[in-house]
């Protein structure tokens, strides 16, 4: 099993009470795509956001097909708004 | 000076953005040319949706956004080889209308080497790719405002 930590920014964040962060456990060899899956099942104020969310692995923009690594920095946010 | 050796500065701060000293840091002996862009809170919105604006709220994934910061200026030197300073700096917290809230400047020998495109450049792409979020607070509510670029593959 893969443990990870995903941390949650802007709305996300504020859907979930103020969390920083969550924790999941996923199967070993887990997408990206499936751990949205798992997050909307887990996190139902989280399910609409997984539709539009962008998720990072170590600091870089991944996607749907990437295999979350084990050990790696999640974070999960909206599209950015900055300036 | 050597180009490996100039000045680039990416940050996420909460402390007011002091725009002379970040001008100063970027500005070298070579140097005869500068190009600033600075946005700053609006308080009153009349295009499309009119609004007013209390106040801002930024947020930031801090160590991402300012390693994308970085990599906004790399881009810029990848395709403005002229441009020798580079400061891309974004302030976070609760901002109030007429704050400065972000700084991109560049500097380079002359003014038509692009350092106008480049700012302009850096400004968009910081936009598109730096993880920097901000909620409006207004007299009815708040709510977040979100980007719409979706970074592909190695951005």
């Amino acid at each position: 099993m893969t443990h990870v930590k995903i941390l949650l920014f802007a709305t996300l964040r504020e859907r979930i009470g103020g969390a920083k962060f969550i924790e999941l456990t996923l199967p070993d060899g887990a997408t990206i795509q499936a751990l949205k899956a798992q997050i909307a099942r887990e996190y139902p104020a989280l399910e609409q956001n997984m539709k539009s969310v962008l998720t990072t692995i170590n600091r870089e923009y991944a996607f749907d097909e990437a295999v979350v690594p084990d050990g790696a920095e999640l974070a999960m946010f909206p599209p950015v708004s900055g300036g | 000076m050597r180009p490996t050796d100039y000045p680039t500065i990416f940050r996420i701060t909460e402390e007011e953005l002091d725009l002379d000293a970040l001008l100063d840091a970027i500005t070298l002996p070579s140097t005869g040319a500068a190009a600033i862009f600075t946005g700053m809170v609006r308080g009153v919105t009349t295009r499309g949706d009119a609004h007013e604006t209390v106040y801002l709220e930024y947020e930031a994934y801090k160590p991402m956004a300012e390693s994308k910061m970085k990599q906004v200026a790399d881009e810029i030197r990848e395709r403005w080889p002229t441009i020798e300073g580079i400061a891309v700096v974004q302030r976070i917290g609760r901002l109030y209308p007429r704050t400065p809230t972000v700084l991109i400047a560049v500097t380079s020998a002359h003014r038509d080497t692009g350092v106008f495109d480049a700012a302009r450049y850096g400004i968009d792409r910081l936009k598109e790719i730096v993880p920097v979020w901000k909620k409006e607070v207004d007299p009815n509510g708040e709510e977040w405002i979100e980007g719409d670029y979706i970074p592909k593959a190695g951005e």
